[in-house]
């Protein structure tokens, strides 16, 4: 080919090269880390729940007067008994929090009363015998628990809880070895043990912070109705298919039940896809962001090399028209400018190359970001390569379509 | 070598058609230094890039080294341009951003030939012009008529069978002149065939015939020895 005379060429074009190399560059750099980025917010959004969403919605209900805890005991157990009673619902359950719902309890969990720091943390979600058949989520080990044991108490009255379920990764977490069942642990504000009497599998914890991410499938299951807290979120899963009309029946059957409560008109009652919705919301903003911001650098590149190399085209026209007069064929012009493309291309490339590598490490040292993986670099540069051919193919045509007779006109 | 027959070459816009080329007859012969006079539009320029194929032509036939060159498609004129004919134009179309190895090299790199005789040719043909000291030099650090020179090596290194010159010492002085065309008449004598456009009665005094066109047709004065003689009594005269 003709690499060589190419590159003589270019030095006598400096400016343009240098700036388009240096444009191509700083978007591969901007661009990989972007999509990386992308990509772990991709990740973070697609991981399960372990909760089988579908049928399955949630409604809070705000207290509005100031009943006793006992009252509100008393109206939890009636609201439950009413919608087990509905045709459109399948089961139900009263709890504090919820995978996902990004606010909650998490306790730190200890293996010995004595013990200073924690082991881990963990969701703490105050649950019923009906927990995990609304939730969806299988126990993969040991039993349920009881309607006996389910106590109800506020967070003051709190004794001690003697059986709690976890889950399987906070199983494992406690006992890498995998014989959790049966053990006991310090999972509770005050010094008495709580035995493990059931695993679940997998199942997510309320916590979203990208700071919980070690944490984000530890959850215990207490055997407990919280009262005392002004308002308690029942999960629903309706029957297949009837997931509109439970919707539609609840709100109306708990409202017979004790017209004193308020649902909150934005999101007191929603499906489970809203929730999973809600807390990834800026999960989908940033890689919306991300995927604007280099859809534009994209632009901006594409555009800069056809702004530049139409202007060389035009520059070059009596060069064009020359080149064709000693022999060149409109496929060896064509190339000319493919290859002129390529090679600065490469160069942005290489020197756009480290400064990702440059970008990434820094975020690394200052942000909570993994190391950015070579694929996207690699995928980066090729990307980068294709568009800058894309784009001078325009001009390139152009130039190839240069007559030679250009050669013969005067200056 | 060089044969057009009838032909003619019509320039067509949406309200005129202007004929640069009208029934327009020339025969070059193997070997032959010709040149082509005649006063301003009236068609020289034309007959060389069509000569040349530059430039398509629109009615009658042209023999190129024996080949009917009007139906070939682009490639094969390219093919032609670079393999048969060397150009000499008057502005010496050098490219300015290479040097001059790499100027004289452009036509022998479309020919897809090897680095090293590559590299041969352009030492011979530049050392033949008496420039293979400045093979690294830019066309700008040039004078004109080393500029020139450039040229013929580019056109003399791909060993043309034909030699098409565009008033080629038209911006030079009369010394710089007279070295560009002993060069050409010593190139001749070695056997190319040389088709010189030129405006200059001494050039085409020079030259072994001239052909004299008017209005886009070819006017047979040149071969009248009367005509000649006049001619470069007048060149003398101008000179003088």
């Amino acid at each position: 080919m003709q690499i060589k005379p190419i590159l003589a060429a270019m030095r006598r074009h400096k400016a343009g090269t240098i700036l388009i190399g240096f444009q191509i560059a700083l978007t591969l750099a901007i661009v990989c880390n972007a999509l990386f980025i992308i990509h772990e917010r991709i990740a973070r959004v697609s991981r399960p729940s372990g909760v089988n969403e579908s049928n399955l919605f949630v409604i809070t209900s705000d207290w509005a007067d100031n009943s006793s805890n006992d009252n509100i005991d008393a109206q939890i157990k009636a609201d439950l008994t009413a919608l087990h009673q509905l045709g459109s619902v399948q089961d139900a359950t009263s709890l504090n929090s919820f995978p996902l719902h990004g606010t909650g309890w998490d306790n730190f969990i200890r293996m010995t009363p004595d013990q200073i720091h924690m082991t881990t943390d963990a969701s703490v979600f105050l649950a019923d015998e009906h927990t995990l058949g609304t939730l969806g989520v299988k126990l993969i080990a040991g039993r349920n628990f009881t309607p006996d044991e389910v106590q109800s108490l506020t967070i003051q009255d709190m004794k001690g809880w003697p059986a709690i379920i976890v889950s399987k990764d906070l199983a494992k977490v406690l006992f890498p070895n995998g014989d959790a069942l049966g053990k006991q642990i310090y999972a509770s504000n005050n010094n008495t043990p709580s035995t493990i009497v059931g695993i679940t599998d997998t199942l997510q914890s309320h916590m979203m912070d990208s700071d919980d991410n070690a944490f984000a499938y530890n959850a215990v299951l207490v055997p407990m109705r919280e009262v005392g807290t002004g308002y308690v979120h029942y999960l629903i899963r309706a029957r297949p298919g009837q997931l509109e009309a439970a919707m539609r029946d609840v709100p109306k059957a708990l409202i017979a039940q004790n017209r004193m409560r308020i649902f909150d008109p934005d999101d007191g009652e929603m499906t489970f896809a809203q929730v999973r919705a809600k807390a990834y919301e800026r999960d989908y903003g940033m890689a919306i962001l991300m995927g604007i911001v280099s859809a534009v650098l994209l632009a901006i590149t594409a555009a800069g090399i056809v702004g530049l190399t139409s202007f060389w085209v035009g520059q070059r026209r009596r060069q064009i028209g020359i080149r064709r007069a000693l022999g060149a064929t409109r496929n060896d012009i064509l190339s000319y400018f493919m290859t002129e493309n390529m090679l600065i291309g490469v160069a942005g490339v290489v020197v756009g190359t480290l400064l990702a590598i440059g970008i990434n490490l820094w975020m690394v040292t200052h942000y909570d970001v993994a190391r950015l993986s070579g694929t996207y670099l690699l995928v980066g540069a090729v990307v980068l390569l294709l568009l800058g051919q894309g784009a001078v193919l325009a001009p390139a045509l152009r130039a190839s379509r240069v007559p030679p007779v250009e050669a013969t006109r005067s200056v | 070598m060089l044969k057009m027959t009838h032909l003619s070459k019509v320039y067509r816009t949406e309200v005129v058609e202007t004929y640069a080329l009208r029934d327009f007859n020339i025969d070059v012969k193997e070997g032959e230094f010709v040149a082509v006079t005649g006063p301003s539009g009236s068609g020289k320029t034309t007959f060389l890039t069509i000569a040349g194929l530059l430039e398509t032509f629109t009615g009658g036939e042209y023999h190129l080294d024996g080949i009917e060159v009007s139906q070939l498609d682009d490639n094969a004129r390219s093919k032609i341009r670079n393999e048969k004919i060397g150009f000499i134009f008057q502005a010496f179309n050098l490219i300015p951003d290479l040097n001059v190895f790499d100027n004289v090299e452009v036509p022998l790199r479309y020919r897809g030939m090897k680095a090293a005789e590559r590299k041969e040719r352009i030492m011979n043909a530049l050392d033949r012009v008496g420039l293979a000291s400045r093979a690294k030099h830019y066309p700008a650090e040039l004078s004109g008529g080393q500029q020139q020179r450039v040229a013929i090596a580019r056109a003399l290194a791909g060993t043309p069978r034909l030699l098409l010159a565009d008033e080629p010492t038209g911006n030079l002085d009369t010394q710089m002149a007279r070295g560009v065309l002993e060069l050409l008449e010593e190139i001749h004598r070695e056997g190319a065939t040389i088709v010189m456009v030129t405006h200059d009665p001494e050039l085409a005094a020079r030259a072994q015939r001239n052909v004299h066109i008017i209005d886009g047709q070819v006017v047979d004065l040149a071969e009248d020895p009367r005509f000649h003689t006049a001619y470069t009594a007048a060149a003398g005269q101008i000179r003088g």
